[in-house]
């Protein structure tokens, strides 16, 4: 097979037994990443089944671009019913990125399904096709990085793992599964279902190689995004392009190495060659761009950490403003990774602990933490110990803050409802860009919102229509998000034309500034989600792909069919552009049917109230009847019927009867 | 190690004709070439990041290399693109970092990276090694580069072990699949790692009479 390794390993951890089976089961038609592991999922979890029940599939999956050279393929998904979707367990993804996944195609699988429960903690030793499970007891308990070391004295230095921390040991909600130097799978509570399985890492080694059947096709796709997204670095500068203008082009706006922190004490200290502290490149496998950089320093947790984790505590840049982004400010990123916990739900908790704190809805001796301190060391430290080993408060906290909110109620839920703005029983996910330039105050635009309301998590993680946006502004020369909305119209036309066919997809807001304008956003959303989906399949990385805004062209017009490029000439399977959105279109689907097997309507399909009573910077609100109406259209665009159910004949069209039966038989759809 | 310099020598009379055209080099040319050499190579690159400079043989029969792979580790993110596109373009398609002509260490918590290259050397173990003389100079391509004629290769893997004995990893590979050796050859005179390099870690270093580089000259720790 090119592209794909040609083998799924299945492990159960109950039997302590392997099975291979053939990958080929599931490709081409399912792609790979988020496709294969949505059919997997949908064949062998049963309903009912909760994260932490061994019956749940833990699915690590890679696509047919891992382990070849197609730009930022260093990625693997992580899939399965989530631990922190709430208030009820669905399935969900989460993907990760640094350089495991191509060392588990050249050892010859294209993804691991582990299920059951090992009676004791075991780790995973898979090698040029050997698998073994082995006793892990003498790694429980440590961090994910001293468990990588004591793993590289075993099995070799160039030896892969994936490793859960306390968190996820714990059964946390909040664990995350976590690689090299600080590359994790966050969202989702994946490492507290690896914790449920008595698993804490998976090694892979592999000496073997993955076929690209047309390789000077794929030099010639690889070597054209790199000059879109890369130019040889300035002497003695990996920051800084030589050429003059370029830009490294991270979600339209954003340079290399961005994506770490931000101006304060730290980078002064970094920028000083004398200090002793250091900021360095550091990229994924096979990355063209590097958004992230590498810090050091003598007094300092050095490591590698993205935007999620290295700007997890604002509230203290906040509490010490003369330091700006600190040495603290960087260390309790690096703190969260050392317990396995979720950076992104701290920025969740933060807020929400701040507001009860003022609001007087919690105090210190409930909490046991020092509120009026947040922003200070010892909070963080205390905050981040007691979420890890589940320890008084901690405990309610590892639950996530939705459902920890929930449980509180009151006035306590309803403060947190600011941050988690799905409503229905799929929500439990963080904020992120429900609003061009933040939340609450930032521009309203519909599209964002109806992608928020359909999604099972956080539904900006895949940066691609927002990208635009940022683009924009980083064109007219502002920091992504600090443009004024209407500003970036007329910069967006040409490449929402290109992206999505017409530029009135640009045109959010009603001639007169008031009110905002619906009727592209169902169009918009399909595209985005087949997009997303099969980003996620491939797999590549949601900072280069899809390429919808060009900072360094004048119309500023991307390029959406690199993906299918790439896999047309790493696996031979030739796919059109278009052709790909029928696969996406059909991915979409068959996650749909999965979600309405757990109970999901167009009634989960929801912003929290206050969406709606919330005006934007501009005076502008989403209105619920607008959202409802932009969900008939998207329903309808998708064949799904009013309820937002797939019906049994869409289903039977994109060849899954199977699942249309099934979902008769189950009564979700009637027969 | 008698035997191996010896063959350097038959090898480098009986096979290369250009081997004959330059004179043997005298420790003052040395000195004279060396300073050119080092000027040359100090453009952007900080020579001592990469050299352990060591007194270089008096005779060398071997045309030196005209082009060598150079690092500048300051700009290394570790991406290992190097690895990836170079498995790619000479292995058929079959990428893999088993399969690359450049090894990239990274120490994946503290980040220190080293992608290491073949120095092309003026006296070549591997070719010294070889039992069968599968190890040549490019001088079709005109580049000199030191290359493994794969139809002559027997896979004895001496050239591995040669090249280890002065520097780690050694840089030729063995390629299991097909049984045979594999190292860098400059991609006769256009390396895609160094094309491919999305940061410009990797330099082409080109001089047409000759790069000074790898054994003897340099020695890894």
């Amino acid at each position: 097979m090119n592209g794909w390794a040609g083998k799924i390993l299945r492990v159960d951890l109950t039997q302590g037994k392997f099975e291979i089976i053939p990958t080929s089961d599931y490709v081409p038609t399912y792609i790979g990443g988020r496709g294969v592991a949505s059919r997997i999922y949908w064949e062998e979890v049963p309903a009912d089944a909760g994260a932490f029940d061994p019956e749940n599939r833990l699915i690590f999956v890679t696509g047919p671009l891992q382990g070849t050279m197609a730009p930022t393929s260093g990625r693997f998904m992580v899939a399965g019913k989530a631990a922190q979707t709430a208030p009820v367990e669905a399935y969900c993804r989460s993907g990760c990125g640094g350089h495991w996944a191509p060392e588990l195609k050249w050892a010859g699988f294209d993804a691991v399904v582990v299920y059951g429960r090992a009676s004791k903690p075991v780790y995973i030793w898979i090698h040029d096709g050997e698998t073994e499970i082995r006793d892990a007891s003498n790694l429980w308990g440590k961090d994910p990085f001293t468990t990588q070391e004591m793993l590289w004295e075993v099995h070799g230095k160039e030896a892969r793992a994936v490793t859960i921390g306390k968190a996820g040991e714990m059964k946390s909600r909040l664990g995350i599964i976590i690689t090299d130097s600080g590359d994790a799978s966050g969202q989702g509570g994946y490492g507290g279902v690896m914790g449920s399985k008595n698993l804490k890492a998976i090694v892979v080694r592999g000496t073997g190689s993955i076929k690209v059947a047309r390789p000077k096709e794929l030099m010639e796709a690889v070597y054209y995004v790199r000059s879109l997204f890369s130019s040889p670095s300035k002497p003695g500068s990996p920051f800084e392009p030589s050429e003059p203008g370029f830009k490294y082009n991270i979600w339209g706006g954003l340079d290399r190495g961005q994506l770490t922190g931000a101006p304060g004490e730290l980078w002064t200290l970094c920028s000083d060659p004398k200090s002793g502290y250091e900021r360095l490149p550091d990229a994924c496998f096979a990355c063209p761009i590097g958004c992230r950089s590498r810090v050091r320093g003598p007094d300092i947790t050095s490591g590698v950490a993205q935007c999620t984790q290295s700007n997890m505590y604002i509230e203290s840049i906040m509490k010490y403003p003369e330091k700006g982004y600190s040495k603290l400010t960087w260390e309790a990123g690096r703190m969260a990774d050392y317990y396995g916990i979720n950076a992104y739900e701290i920025h969740g908790i933060n807020p929400w602990l701040t507001a009860c704190y003022e609001e007087g809805v919690l105090t210190k001796k409930d909490t046991g933490l020092p509120l009026d301190e947040i922003g200070g060391r010892q909070f963080i430290s205390e905050l981040l110990r007691k979420i890890a080993l589940r320890e008084g408060f901690g405990d309610l906290l590892a639950e996530g803050c939705q459902r920890a909110a929930t449980k509180l109620g009151g006035k306590a839920e309803e403060l947190m409802w600011v941050l988690y703005p799905r409503a229905g029983k799929f929500g439990g996910y963080r904020e992120h860009w429900l609003y061009y330039a933040g939340f609450p105050d930032g521009y309203a635009i519909p599209p964002l919102a109806l992608i928020w309301a359909l999604d099972n998590r956080d539904a900006m993680v895949s940066h691609n229509f927002v990208s635009q946006l940022w683009g924009a502004a980083s064109s007219l020369g502002y920091p992504p998000n600090f443009a004024e909305a209407e500003e970036l119209i007329p910069v967006v036309k040409p490449t929402m034309k290109y992206a999505y066919g017409s530029e009135k997809a640009a045109e959010f807001f009603t001639p007169d500034g008031k009110g905002l304008k619906w009727d592209w956003a169902p169009r918009v959303a399909k595209r985005f989600f087949e997009r997303t989906i099969l980003k996620d399949s491939y797999i590549v990385c949601d900072v280069a792909f899809p390429f919808l805004y060009n900072p360094n062209s004048k119309d500023h017009v991307g390029d959406s069919s690199l993906e299918s490029r790439l896999f047309s000439a790493v696996t031979g399977v030739d796919m059109t552009e278009e052709e790909s959105y029928e696969v996406g279109d059909m991915l979409c689907t068959l996650e749909r049917a999965i979600q309405a097997r757990e109970g999901r309507t167009r009634d989960d399909d929801v912003l929290r109230d206050m969406c709606y009573t919330n005006r934007d910077a501009a005076g502008r609100q989403y209105r619920r009847d607008d959202l409802e109406r932009a969900k008939d259209e998207y329903y309808k665009l998708l064949g799904w019927d009013q309820r937002g159910i797939p019906t049994a004949q869409r289903l039977r069209e994109l060849k899954l009867s199977d699942v249309a039966e099934a979902l008769q038989r189950k009564g979700v759809i009637s027969s | 190690m008698a035997n191996r310099k010896n063959r350097l020598l038959e090898k480098s009379d009986s096979q290369d004709q250009s081997a004959r055209e330059i004179p043997p080099v005298s420790r003052r040319d040395f000195l004279k070439a060396g300073v050119a050499g080092l000027a040359f190579l100090a453009g952007g690159v900080k020579v001592r990041d990469m050299f352990d400079m060591v007194a270089l043989a008096d005779e060398r029969q071997l045309p030196l290399a005209k082009g060598v792979v150079l690092v500048d580790k300051r700009l290394c993110s570790g991406c290992r693109t190097c690895e990836a596109v170079c498995s790619t373009y000479n292995s058929q398609g079959r990428t893999s970092s088993a399969l690359a002509r450049v090894i990239l260490e990274k120490d994946y918590l503290r980040g220190n990276y080293e992608a290491n290259t073949c120095f092309q050397c003026v006296e070549p173990l591997c070719l010294a090694a070889c039992p069968v003389e599968a190890i040549v100079v490019d001088t079709k391509s005109g580049t000199n580069a030191r290359i493994i004629d794969p139809q002559i290769c027997i896979g004895a893997e001496d050239c591995i072990e040669a090249c280890g004995s002065v520097f780690t990893p050694p840089r030729p590979r063995f390629d299991v699949e097909r049984g045979v050796a594999i190292k860098c050859h400059l991609c006769f005179g256009d390396p895609q790692c160094v094309k491919f390099c999305p940061y410009g870690a990797l330099q082409f270093k080109w001089s047409d009479d000759g790069v000074r580089t790898g054994y003897p000259i340099v020695k890894e720790g």
